[in-house]
């Protein structure tokens, strides 16, 4: 069987409806998750929600401080916290269930609403459209964050950094350009690869998993609670990596 | 797996979006919160600390004004120690004087009154002599003449006696 992503074509723009559902999802998650936390805010008697939130900004101002001076790094905290939960929760989201649907009884592909979805890749090959699953265990989705947050940092360096940043491009001498060229294209790199790799193997494995039939139910519950904890963690590397990566190209620190 | 660039421009839009979603309606509020919070915190950890120093500072008051306290009743207590024996003496000095005083008016009354009673004896005793001698040599005798001789005896008796 053939899992394969329900895109249309809208006038050679290759809409990818699973996608735009689960980005849909996973952002309207956050926000309500947000806003419920923030919707009775008060000093003295904060709600549970409240309280949890003030724990993730507290995690993640930690974060920022290992990556690097807290008071410099403080105006990225709104991004690092918008980058930790759309992760955590988008990588949570793909754990819980699938929707799979298949085209109609002897056709080759599918349709939504009127429009062809993609066959088999080979006649007679039986296809089924993955709707839910992890924004995260896209490389193209986890590529634009990675992408975004490189951009980010060397824009902040060209910004704030100036002749430093420049510098970093030279140093210790012109020779090792080539070699600060590989690592701007190795770090966005890694860092959106990791986090696809990370979840989208998390998500291959429960389908394995499920072709178990009865018997993978002990397994599968093992492995979800695995993924939990993976999507945790990925969340927090790729958080951490950003500020790292941030503070390396725009935050001068005294001993470079 | 297929690499779609239509995925990575709705992802990075959809991720700005929902940042600036957030930004303005999530973590702005939130962040305030929280630093009104730490300046809450702050202040009544400062109040605190100024409230100890205030306490101390009035320990310290207090601990003097019980020092003060202190001295000015031992003060007191010796003022008055003093005050009460120097009483007592000139109450023991008054009362000497009036003793003494009434021991020498005493004195003099006696001396007075024994000298009353000596010349009212003299008077007495010449005027029974002079009874005794006029009934014992039965010749009247000018009774002036002979209370001088009375006299005159009695005072030689006086001297000898």
């Amino acid at each position: 069987m053939d899992h394969i992503a329900p895109v249309i074509n809208l006038g050679g723009f290759r809409l990818d409806l699973s996608a735009l559902f689960m980005i849909a999802i996973t952002s309207v998650a956050v926000f309500v998750l947000a806003r419920l936390a923030v919707r009775n805010l008060s000093v003295d008697n904060p709600g549970k929600l409240q309280n949890f939130l003030e724990w993730v900004v507290e995690f993640v101002q930690s974060i920022i401080g290992q990556a690097t001076d807290y008071k410099k790094g403080k105006i990225y905290l709104s991004l690092c916290m918008a980058l930790i939960m759309y992760i955590f929760v988008g990588n949570l989201l793909g754990l819980p269930l699938g929707i799979i649907t298949e085209p109609a009884h002897g056709e080759h592909y599918g349709h939504f609403l009127g429009f062809d979805l993609p066959g088999a890749k080979e006649a007679g090959d039986h296809v089924a459209y993955t709707w839910w699953k992890s924004p995260t265990a896209d490389a193209s989705m986890t590529m634009a964050l990675a992408i975004m947050v490189i951009v980010i940092a060397h824009f902040q360096g060209i910004r704030k950094n100036g002749k430093h940043y420049w510098k970093h491009w030279v140093t210790p001498s012109v020779v090792f350009t080539p070699i600060h060229l590989v690592e701007l294209m190795a770090k966005p790199l890694t860092l959106g690869l990791r986090l696809f790799g990370n979840i989208y193997a998390g998500e291959v494995m429960i389908g394995v998993i499920l072709g178990l039939g009865w018997v993978g139910i002990p397994a599968l519950a093992v492995w979800q609670g695995f993924s939990v904890f993976v999507g945790a963690i990925q969340a927090f590397v790729f958080t951490m990596l950003t500020m790292v990566y941030i503070s390396q190209e725009s935050i001068h620190s005294e001993e470079h | 797996m297929n690499f779609l660039w239509e995925n990575f421009v709705i992802q990075l839009i959809a991720f700005l979006i929902l940042f600036l979603l957030l930004q303005r309606y999530a973590f702005k509020p939130l962040f305030g919160i929280m630093e009104k919070r730490r300046q809450m915190v702050q202040e009544q950890m400062e109040t605190a600390q100024k409230n100890r120093s205030e306490a101390d500072q009035y320990i310290e008051e207090q601990k003097q004004a019980l020092q003060q306290a202190r001295k000015e009743a031992y003060d007191i207590i010796e003022l008055a120690k003093s005050t009460g024996s120097k009483q007592a003496d000139d109450i023991v000095v008054a009362a000497r004087n009036e003793a003494d005083r009434l021991k020498n008016e005493a004195v003099r009354e006696i001396e007075s009154e024994k000298n009353k009673a000596v010349a009212s004896l003299k008077a007495e005793v010449s005027g029974l002599s002079v009874q005794i001698a006029s009934k014992i040599i039965e010749k009247q005798v000018d009774e002036k003449a002979n209370s001088e001789i009375v006299n005159k005896y009695l005072e030689d008796v006086g001297t000898k006696s």
